[in-house]
């Protein structure tokens, strides 16, 4: 919660003007009973009618205060609240959104989205609540108390022991129930992820007609969830019949104490009125005060759940200085010197000891078996993960020095996994360069070979993409990522594997557009010996290894991995392919 | 959908607990009796101190004795009541929560594909704990609530009727107030609601999709736009919880009144003999106990126009209508030879244009049939239509005869098996993956069909093997990976009817080389569609359909094409 402080202090003015008012308000409630006292003891004992008619109006006066005091507290109570849910909302998604990709990998899509979701209403509703009574209940109970002692300091005495037993109460079932609100999130965590699941597996669920067993799984996890919810509110019920037992019985001894009292002489009965009337103020404070607190350890169980996101270390450090803008071109674009990598938390070696240099301007094929590092390459390269030893170098400088912006500014990569978001084509390709005209979009669409695809929609670049680009064929949810790359202007631009869902005019075709792009360096990461064929250079990757790096020519010279790749090709396309 | 019978429908999702909830009742009653005797009690002790020296210790001691057990009374019944309406609502959401992923299950696949996923999870979670909350709280004071009105204006018009009068006349104003506000407010939820549905849309996808974000660096970008649904949404929100919260101020300022008149008139009365103080005090606190439930019922109320609105997007979903199936006893748990029988099959999306039209085709079990043409062609909308994903606008499927729709939908997925352009994977072992769909398969099945196809390897260098869990986004394994489990999955029981898409684009060709072998033995006497590139499987094929903006243009044998000289001939020598 401490954390997640910072985002009320825009707010401070409501934040002190809601509890402000909400005791002024409270100020009002409380002289009432005194009011009313008078009533008695001089209005109708001492059968006095202008003091009735006095008080009335007091009353009267009293509450029509109140009322705008209220409402003045409970607009700042919301203002704050959903301000600062709103700047809080914001900031979580900057950092999820600044997440390495090992960060990525270790928090979960479903979690993350949970978090930005019901946690941060959760914690919105405690601001609130907060707001509006944490301040006005507390005041109440001591204020109660010392109104109390104003009219007697004996009778009053039962205050004193009835307000820490209550505190004692609270504490202990808040200290109980935190941790279970914070399971319950957490199982929450995990229905929200089976339902996404399930709704991006429609069709293999269906295809394996294992509707009926991801039901049964649903419902194992939702009834988990539903017995957690038992336990946990079967503690958080105890707080209110306890207040309710407490208070009862502390009246109880109130009243016996005022009898004594009135006995003696020291109390009238007006006062016993006044005294048990605050007693059972505080009684309704109090039931209201247990209500906020189980609000309350939700929303804090939630608020954990927020801080921990937003103190996650990243795990990539961007503390290079140098600009990439600022680099000078050189001949040589990329190296990589020395290179292995392991993925953080994996015990193997995804790249061993990987030496090579790419030149400004020429195609670079990159080759291999499933599994071999050919997508890790780009990765490396992206600055996505960290190298475990070794150097990457763009123009000549260490990418551990340059700013991770400036880097990725210079390099257009399509990822193997075509992921559209919902929205126009223009915005998907706005994407990957804001300033790019309807011009640049065209073309890129054009080299891409997707001009068919917009054109047989006919809605050009207006093209209307559903979430998870529904309404698209694998094929061309591919090139159109391709088209996205293709805006960006950048130095390098990598395919990975991107082309798998075309066929071989398709891709050919494809690659005949990227050589019209004089000057740039194209990497095409691919398992087809067809997409790299032609290259001026291909790396050959094998578990890891460069195993190695030539032309088409020497390679089947002097490389046997690329020679039996090849081979096997040759056998199948050996008759042609559509 | 009228707000009245949204009503109606959330208390058909109680029905099933009316035993509890009647329990719960019986228990408020003792709750309020006992709630209301207390101030009684208080008033009678009062009116037994009559000065110093006067009190009756005798007397009090019997009221004080009646006073603690009904407040043991009072505090338990709070508490059985708060568990049954916990229990009565946590019931509720689990069994609607189930309903609702039930319903993932039954809608066709068109309506998961146009709805976004994220407003679903929304209406399924924030949606749903929402009309929980307003359940919860309508059990929890709505009776009681009731009751105490009911039960207060009975013990007050017991006391003296014409200060009860007073109350009752001042009654109609906190109402009014309420229904005034609720009004107001219900539009402000409603729309906060679909904003929600909006921004949770837009956090589902781009929090599913931050690694292409950064690939882009359009982090600055993609913040702006969330910053301006934020920034929609939190002025829907701040205006609906403000007008939501003055209820309970304007309610409690009409209470107020009540209390001042009832101190007014009464002490008027009291001061003429008519009231003893101790009445007075005990009518005072009644007026107490009978405005608080009003106020409480607004709160009520507020919170009720949320869970509507909520239910109302609830409702929405459940409603939509399921797709359509047959539980046709011919079509049941029966094997197909693989014997398809396509008679003018017609289909598109978008019904104002034509798609797929004028299909017409008959295939002998195990044969082959190529599906051939350039991407983004139809061959997805095609295997749509066979493994009924979607339903044809005319014409018809038959298997082994017997049309389509008459074959209950597992019957006929069960006799398909296919592998899909896009790899789909649970989060869960790949053991589990691999079995997926099926029970009681033993590990040595599942390594059998994992080394048939030549995912064993890979699988058995992972650090913990076959029990790897694969991550939510299924990143820990590459793309070609995969696709490995995802034939490895198909290998455990090859049925009778098979679509290979695009299977094996994605693996390496040495691999590739040993999954088309295992392929083609496993197509031997398999009606099997191909989506296939190469030249070989092509020509080997029994029949194949080129495919071309979205229809089969021309369908026959390799031969047959290239006599035509048509797409397929100009395709042949691109």
């Amino acid at each position: 919660m401490k954390k997640l402080l910072k985002f009320l202090s825009p707010y401070k003015k409501e934040c002190v003007i809601a509890p402000a008012f909400k005791m002024l308000e409270a100020i009002f409630e409380l002289i009432i009973p005194l009011i009313i006292t008078g009533i008695i003891d001089r209005g109708i004992t001492g059968g006095d009618r202008s003091v009735i008619f006095k008080s009335g109006g007091m009353l009267l006066a009293l509450y029509v205060i109140g009322l705008t005091c209220a409402l003045t507290a409970q607009f700042f109570a919301a203002k704050a609240a959903v301000g600062f849910a709103r700047s809080l909302r914001k900031s979580l998604y900057e950092k999820i959104l600044s997440f390495s990709h090992e960060n990525i990998d270790q928090s979960g899509t479903a979690s993350l989205i949970t978090r930005m979701t019901g946690d941060i209403s959760q914690v919105q509703n405690g601001v609130n609540m907060t707001l509006r009574l944490l301040l006005r209940s507390p005041f109440i109970v001591f204020g109660a108390m010392i109104m109390a002692f104003t009219i007697n300091v004996r009778a009053a005495l039962i205050f004193t022991v009835v307000i820490p037993v209550l505190f004692i109460v609270v504490f202990f079932i808040t200290l109980k129930t935190i941790p279970m609100y914070k399971k319950i999130q957490g199982s929450l965590d995990s229905l929200t992820g089976h339902i996404r699941e399930n709704l991006s597996g429609v069709r293999v669920v269906r295809a394996f007609s294992a509707g009926n067993r991801e039901k049964k799984d649903f419902e194992d996890e939702n009834v988990s969830m539903y017995r957690l919810n038992l336990v946990t509110s079967r503690f958080a019920a105890v707080l209110n019949p306890a207040t309710l037992i407490i208070v009862n019985l502390a009246m109880l001894i109130l009243i016996f104490n005022g009898a004594n009292l009135v006995n003696d002489g020291t109390l009238t009965n007006g006062q016993v009125y006044a005294l048990v009337n605050y007693m059972s103020q505080i009684l309704v404070e109090l039931v209201k005060l247990s209500n906020l607190i189980i609000t309350l350890n939700r929303a804090l169980a939630c608020a954990g759940r927020i801080g921990d996101t937003l103190s996650v270390e990243n795990g990539l450090k961007d503390e290079g200085t140098v600009s990439a803008d600022d680099l000078a071109d050189t001949d040589e674009i990329l190296k990589f010197e020395g290179v292995s990598f392991k993925y953080p938390g994996s015990g193997e070696e995804f790249i061993q000891d990987a030496d090579f240099t790419v030149k400004a301007g020429e195609h670079i094929g990159v080759i291999g078996g499933t599994g071999s590092g050919k997508s890790t390459i780009i990765s490396l390269m992206m600055r996505f993960y960290d190298v475990t030893s070794g150097r990457v170098l763009f123009k000549g400088e260490d990418i551990n020095n340059l700013t991770l912006t400036s880097l990725r500014k210079h390099i257009s990569v399509v990822p193997q996994r075509a992921q559209l978001f919902s929205g126009s084509l223009r915005e998907n390709l706005l994407l990957a360069n804001p300033d790019a005209t309807d011009a640049d979009m065209e073309r890129a669409v054009e080299l891409s070979v997707s001009s068919d695809v917009v054109k047989a929609k006919g809605e050009g670049l207006d093209l209307e993409i559903r979430e998870g680009g529904a309404n698209l064929s694998g094929g061309q949810k591919q090139r159109l990522t391709i088209a996205r790359a293709l805006v960006k202007n950048a130095d390098i631009y990598a395919l990975d594997d991107s082309s798998s869902a075309l066929d071989y005019a398709t891709d050919a075709k494809l690659r005949g557009n990227l050589r019209t792009l004089t000057g740039k360096t194209v990497i095409i990461v691919s398992q087809r010996i067809v997409s790299v064929k032609d290259c001026d250079k291909i790396i050959v990757m094998d578990e890891g290894k460069i195993a190695g790096i030539g032309t088409h020519e020497d390679l089947m010279d002097k490389c046997p991995v690329y020679k039996e790749i090849c081979e096997s090709q040759n056998t199948f396309d050996g008759e042609g392919s559509l | 959908m009228k707000n009245g019978s949204v009503f109606k429908r959330i208390l058909g999702l109680v029905k099933p607990f009316a035993p509890l909830l009647i329990l719960s009742l019986l228990f408020a009653v003792a709750n309020v009796v006992s709630n209301l005797y207390i101030p009684v009690l208080t008033g009678r002790a009062i009116d037994e101190m009559v000065g110093q020296g006067l009190v009756d210790f005798e007397g009090l001691f019997a009221i004080l004795k009646l006073f603690l057990a009904m407040l043991l009374i009072n505090g338990v019944t709070t508490w059985i009541m708060t568990l049954i309406n916990n229990r009565v609502a946590f019931n509720v959401v689990r069994d609607l929560r189930v309903r609702l992923f039930n319903k993932i299950h039954s809608v066709p696949v068109s309506y998961i594909d146009t709805h976004g996923h994220g407003d679903l999870l929304s209406r399924m979670i924030a949606d749903v704990d929402r009309l929980s909350d307003g359940l919860l709280l309508g059990f929890s004071q709505l009776f009681v609530g009731l009751l105490t009105i009911v039960a207060t204006l009975v013990f007050m018009f017991n006391i003296n009727v014409w200060i009860t009068l007073v109350v009752v006349v001042l009654t109609p104003v906190s109402l009014f107030a309420a229904t005034f506000i609720s009004k107001k407010t219900y539009k402000h939820f409603r729309k906060q609601a679909s904003l929600q549905g909006g921004l949770t849309s837009f956090i589902n996808e781009t929090v599913g999709a931050v690694r292409v974000i950064k690939t882009f660096g359009a982090e600055g970008a993609e913040i702006e736009k969330f910053s301006k649904k934020n920034d929609e949404f939190a002025k829907a929100n701040l205006k609906a919880l403000f007008f939501s919260s003055t209820t309970n101020p304007v309610t409690r300022f009409v209470n107020g009144l009540v209390y001042a008149s009832v101190a007014f008139f009464g002490a008027l009365v009291a001061i003429g003999g008519g009231l003893s103080v101790g009445t007075l005090s005990c009518f005072l606190s009644y007026a107490n106990q009978y405005t608080k439930p009003f106020n409480e019922i607004s709160g009520v109320i507020t919170e009720f126009q949320n869970a509507l609105a909520c239910a109302g997007r609830i409702f929405e979903f459940l409603d939509a209508e399921d797709m359509v199936d047959t539980d046709d006893p011919a079509g049941n748990a029966v094997a197909f030879s693989g014997d398809i029988e396509i008679n003018d099959l017609r289909f598109s999306y978008d019904k104002t244009k034509k798609l797929l039209y004028d299909i017409s085709f008959h295939v002998k079990p195990g044969s082959h049939i190529a599906i051939v043409g350039p991407t983004g062609c139809g061959k997805t909308t095609f295997i749509n239509l066979l493994m009924r994903f979607y339903e044809p606008d005319g014409g018809k499927i038959l298997y082994d005869g017997i049309a389509s729709d008459s074959i209950s939908k597992s019957t006929l997925r069960k006799n398909i098996g296919m592998v899909l352009q896009d790899t789909w994977l649970k989060s869960v072992s790949i053991a589990d993956n691999i079995a997926y769909g099926r029970d009681n398969v033993t590990r040595e099945e599942i390594i059998e069909a994992a080394k048939k196809s030549h995912a064993h390897g890979f699988i058995s260098r992972l650090e913990k093997g076959y029990d790897t869990i694969v991550s939510p986004d299924g990143e820990n394994l590459s793309a070609g990976q995969k696709q490995l489990i995802c034939i490895a999955r198909l290998m455990l029981n090859v049925p009778p009817i098979l679509i290979l898409d695009e299977a094996t684009s994605s693996i390496d060709t040495r691999t590739e080389i040993r999954i088309n072998r295992a392929f083609r033995a496993l197509m031997e006497g398999r009606t099997s569609f191909i989506v296939a590139h190469r030249l070989s499987t092509i020509k080997n094929s029994d029949l194949i359909l080129v495919m071309k903006d979205g229809n089969i243009i021309e369908q026959g044998t390799h031969n047959q094409l290239v006599e035509q000289r048509g797409f397929y001939y100009s395709l042949l020598n691109a």
